[in-house]
């Protein structure tokens, strides 16, 4: 028998906002939605934070789980059954008025509800679409909601939900089936995809619903998005990058994200525990070309190969594809084309667009370059204007290496906190040798 | 010899004083706009106080509205909220060089000149902090059932915030309250929204919240507090996002960050 004490609703919240830290995504950006004048709430295409929580990520959505009374075992997880971690649930109705209130005060943008396994996949989408069902429907709420699909819950469900939700997501939790079976026992990729699968079909049916019928009811307007765990396997960058391109390409997700590998639980089937932390440097390299590929025109194959598979610790992805490919460098910056613009580093996709616009009005030279916002001690090794060099450089690997090195590149502290080096006359970073160091 | 066009620092005058300027068929060099209260006096210039009259800003706005495109009047009627007091001379600047480029609904395009630069920069700095402010403001809930905020803005953002939370809340009665200009945002349930100005109120109204709003205040503070990841903390990164400028009037950073 099981004797409880009720719950306050601030130790309840507290137990499913802990439960639920692990969630990477908390955007609200995707849809555009104005008041229809009855209820509360609207939606504005960028998103906007509300505030930054003291790890520095954004606090958009009030993110939850319903519930972390999960019957799943994956090991990676705090909340698996067998961690003896204080439980709890919510009821629709409280998720509502937490959301309408916090929403009312400008604390949030919307609600993000996942939730633990709760009896069986079913039972918990059911809770899941009844709270959103409420939410719409009786508090006549439009802000912002970003709901989990649950793997192996009925279809009916999944498709009813999408059309109360702005976004859908599915946790493809680790990069390949073959980790996922390691980690996460109860969970197979085949249940992972299907209901993936579902939403981008009837995102696409919707679409032609729309422009037929201007009113037709909207389903998982702002996209769907996944999110995998780094580090908890050993999959290469390359691994990675090339399954987050494919679920680009093949199941038209807006994000996917990718989420640093948190020692919660002891367990064999998981690295072991080291003191250095999660390994946010990689996750930030991967968010990098993450960008690379969906705003910038790269292919996974062209920032990482079989033979190099993970990123370079000390430059980003594209100054690292630069440094390779300096046989199309420099660029000249008055007549090169938007997408070759894009390649060069310190030329952001803003920059670039800003770029092509001004140069219709007059020639541009390095100072207006300067004001358009391009990084300079970056780009001047790239680019010409009107057909010269900022400085005299050479196009040279070991020379632009050096010379971004000594400029301040900014270095993650994990490089410069590697701690001692032996100190030797000839692997000093500016005299010869930062070749091998740059790889 | 240059004149000087003094105006008040509002839409209104900012726009009268271009209007006087533009009328005079005045060149970039030998015309500028500078607000009261913001002086710095030069040689060699004539100072003339502008009459300022409603007239004469809706006349601007359309000849903006008109031959520059809404594009350039969103950036401009940016421009001219922000805390900068070479404001008003970069639109009127802007203005002038739109004259000389052949299609002058592109002027916003055209960043190599300063004063459109300018525009731009001040612009994008105005839409910037408005857009924090829409994340960042706090309502509490008075005794009475109005939402209040309060802001300290740099720039006067209210103008920007006020069509947002109206379009957002159209069923509450709430209101904004800007410390450093003295400006109140009001709007009452269902209808639309106004800007009132004035420094004379009493005070203690606006600390009698009502009954929940205290619990809430400690959910939502228990809430921030929770998500973060011990492993992770970044204290540098959530100052970039979040500068302490707006911490003291939101509710997390205040009363309940140490229970």
């Amino acid at each position: 028998m099981r004797i409880q004490e009720a719950m306050t609703m601030y130790e309840k919240l507290n137990i499913l906002t802990d439960a639920a830290k692990y969630d990477v995504a908390c955007t609200s950006s995707g849809t555009e939605r104005k008041s229809d004048g009855t209820g509360i709430g609207s939606c504005e295409l960028s998103g906007i934070c509300h505030s930054f929580s003291a790890d520095g990520r954004c606090i958009s959505l009030l993110k939850i789980l319903f519930t972390n009374e999960c019957i799943y075992d994956c090991k990676y997880c705090v909340n698996r059954r067998s961690n003896d971690v204080a439980r709890a649930s919510f009821t629709p109705d409280e998720v509502c008025t937490l959301t309408m209130e916090f929403y009312r005060r400008n604390y949030i943008e919307g609600l993000f509800l996942s939730s633990g396994i709760l009896n069986s996949p079913d039972y918990t989408m059911e809770l899941l679409y009844a709270t959103l069902y409420r939410l719409r429907k009786e508090h006549h709420f439009q802000g912002y909601i970003h709901v989990k699909a649950i793997p192996g819950a009925n279809q009916e469900l999944i498709h009813r939900t999408g059309f109360l939700a702005d976004r859908m997501s599915v946790n493809l939790e680790l990069p390949t089936a073959e980790s996922l079976r390691l980690l996460a026992p109860h969970k197979t990729r085949k249940n992972i995809l299907a209901p993936m699968r579902l939403v981008q079909n009837r995102m696409s049916e919707n679409k032609q619903e729309i422009q037929l019928y201007r009113n037709a009811p909207r389903f998982v307007p702002a996209g769907q998005s996944t999110q995998m765990i780094i580090g908890a396997t050993p999959e290469t960058d390359y691994q990675i990058i090339q399954v987050a391109e494919s679920l680009y390409q093949k199941f038209e997700l807006k994000r996917v994200f990718y989420s640093a590998f948190v020692h919660v639980n002891e367990d064999s089937a998981l690295p072991a525990r080291t003191g250095e932390g999660p390994p946010l440097l990689r996750e930030h390299r991967l968010y990098q070309a993450d960008w690379l590929l969906r705003y910038y025109h790269f292919q996974a194959d062209e920032l990482l190969s079989e033979e190099n598979p993970n990123f370079n610790v000390v430059f980003d992805p594209k100054c690292n594809w630069a440094l390779k490919h300096l046989e199309e460098f420099p660029v000249e910056v008055n007549r090169a084309e938007y997408k070759t613009l894009l390649r060069v580093p310190g030329i952001g996709y803003k920059s670039a667009v800003r770029i092509v616009k001004a140069r219709r009005l007059g020639l541009l030279d390095f100072a207006d370059l300067k004001k358009i916002g391009v990084v300079l001690k970056r780009a001047l090794y790239f680019i010409t204007c009107n057909g010269r060099m900022m400085y005299p450089t050479k196009i040279d690997e070991d020379y632009i290496t050096r010379n971004l090195l000594s400029a301040g590149e900014k270095l993650p502290s994990e490089v410069t906190g590697m701690g001692y080096r032996q100190i030797s006359l000839f692997d000093d970073v500016r005299f010869g040798n930062c070749s091998e160091m740059a790889l | 010899m240059k004149t000087v066009y003094v105006c008040n620092d509002t839409i209104t005058g900012i726009f009268s004083g271009i209007y006087d300027a533009w009328k005079a068929g005045k060149g970039e060099e030998d015309c500028e706009i500078a607000l009261r209260g913001m002086l710095d006096f030069q040689l060699f210039c004539d100072y003339v106080e502008v009459e300022e009259t409603e007239h004469k800003a809706i006349a601007v706005e359309a000849l903006i509205r008109k031959h520059l495109g809404e594009h350039a009047y969103g950036a401009i009627y940016h421009a001219a909220m922000s805390a900068d007091k070479g404001k008003g001379d970069a639109v009127l600047g802007t203005m002038l060089a739109a004259r000389q480029i052949p299609d002058s609904r592109k002027i916003m395009d055209h960043l190599g000149h300063p004063k459109v630069e300018k525009v731009f920069e001040l612009g994008r700095n105005v839409f910037g902090e408005a857009h924090s402010y829409k994340g960042f403001l706090r309502f509490r809930e008075l005794k009475n059932g109005v939402l209040y905020a309060e802001i300290a803005p740099k720039n006067q953002v209210l103008t920007c915030l006020a069509p947002h939370f109206a379009d957002r809340l159209p069923v509450e009665n709430w209101m904004i309250h800007d410390r450093n200009h003295k400006m109140f945002a009001v709007h009452e349930a269902g209808k639309r929204w106004v800007i009132v100005w004035g420094d004379k109120f009493d005070e203690k109204i606006f600390d009698d919240v009502s009954e929940k709003e205290e619990e809430y205040a400690r959910l939502w503070a228990g809430f921030c507090r929770t998500i973060a990841i011990e492993s992770r903390m970044n204290p540098k990164c959530q100052r970039q996002h979040l500068p302490y400028r707006y911490r003291s009037d939101m509710v997390e950073f205040t009363n309940y960050s140490n229970p």
